[in-house]
C-alpha cells in the first residue's frame, strides 16, 4: 500500500508545506506553555525558540513552542509539535535537523539552519522532561 | 541618491513599471538614481522565479550593479516558489531586508 498523497492535488489536510505549517504554527506559537518548559535557545541571527511538553507514561502527550516570528522557524517547530505527540521520549531524541530539512520540502538553503535551532530547542525540552522523569522515579 | 523599491501592490507593477520603465532604464544606465535594493510582496515574487524572462534581465542587472533582490518569505512559501528563485536571491522578512540593506542604506524607499 502506498502512502496517501499529501499534495494540493488531493486536497489532503493537514498539508506538510512550509506555508501550511506556518499557518498552524502561528496559532500554536501563541498558546500557553505546557508543564515541562525547555530552555529558550537562540541562533546567531537573533531568532529564539523554546518548546514545552506534556508527558504521561514516558510518552509525549502534547507539544507547544514559542519561537521568533520567522516563517521558516515556526514551520519547523510546528512540524516537530505535530510529529511527536504519542511518541516515547527515547525515540524522539533521535530526531535531527537533517531529518527535519528532509521532511519539510521547499525551504531554500539559506533558511535551512533554522532546523538546527528548532531541533536544539526541542531537545532542550526533552532534557527537561527526562530530568523530571528521573526526579519522579527517585521520589517514588 | 540611493533608493530601494518595494513592490507591494500587484496590478501592473512588475510587467509595466518594472519591466518597461525601471529595468530598461537600469540596463541603459539612465535611471537617475542608484537602486540598492528591491523587495517583492505577494504575486510580484513570481518575477524572481528562475527562468522568468523579466526576472532574468533583472537578475543580470542586479548582479552587475550590486542591487539586492529579496522575496517576501511568507509570500514565496505560500506560492511554493521559495526554493525556485534565481540563484543567490534570498527570501526574508523585514529584519532580513533591513539587515541586508544596512551596509548600503537607501536615502528613499519607494513603495510601488
Amino acid at each position: 500500500m502506498t502512502a496517501p498523497c499529501r499534495d494540493a492535488c488531493c486536497s489532503a489536510t493537514p498539508r506538510v508545506t512550509v506555508s501550511d505549517l506556518f499557518e498552524r504554527g502561528f496559532r500554536r506559537n501563541r498558546a500557553a506553555p505546557l508543564p515541562i518548559l525547555g530552555a529558550e535557545l537562540s541562533d546567531t541571527e537573533g531568532n529564539t525558540a523554546r518548546f514545552s511538553l506534556a508527558i504521561a507514561d514516558e510518552r509525549i502527550v502534547d507539544a507547544n513552542f514559542r519561537a521568533s516570528s520567522c516563517a521558516t522557524l515556526i514551520a519547523y517547530c510546528e512540524f516537530i509539535a505535530e510529529l511527536v505527540p504519542g511518541a516515547r521520549l527515547e525515540i524522539v531524541t533521535a530526531l535531527t535537523a537533517a531529518d527535519l530539512v528532509e521532511a519539510v520540502p521547499g525551504v531554500p538553503a539559506l533558511k535551512r539552519p533554522r532546523a538546527v535551532l528548532a531541533v536544539a530547542a526541542f531537545r532542550a525540552a526533552l532534557a527537561k522532561a527526562n530530568e523530571r522523569q528521573m526526579q519522579t522515579e527517585v521520589a517514588s | 541618491m540611493k533608493v530601494a523599491y518595494i513592490f507591494a501592490t500587484q496590478r501592473h507593477n512588475v510587467s509595466y513599471v518594472l519591466a518597461k520603465m525601471i529595468l530598461p532604464q537600469l540596463e541603459e544606465n539612465r535611471h537617475g538614481v542608484d537602486v540598492v535594493g528591491m523587495f517583492f510582496f505577494e504575486d510580484n515574487n513570481y518575477v524572481l522565479v528562475d527562468g522568468n524572462p523579466i526576472g532574468a534581465r533583472l537578475h543580470k542587472v542586479a548582479k552587475d550593479k550590486g542591487i539586492l533582490l529579496m522575496g517576501c518569505d511568507q509570500c514565496c512559501y505560500e506560492r511554493e516558489i521559495a526554493d525556485k528563485l534565481f540563484p543567490g536571491v534570498p527570501i526574508g522578512c523585514f529584519p532580513d531586508l533591513y539587515k541586508a540593506l544596512s551596509g548600503n542604506m537607501p536615502d528613499q524607499v519607494i513603495t510601488l
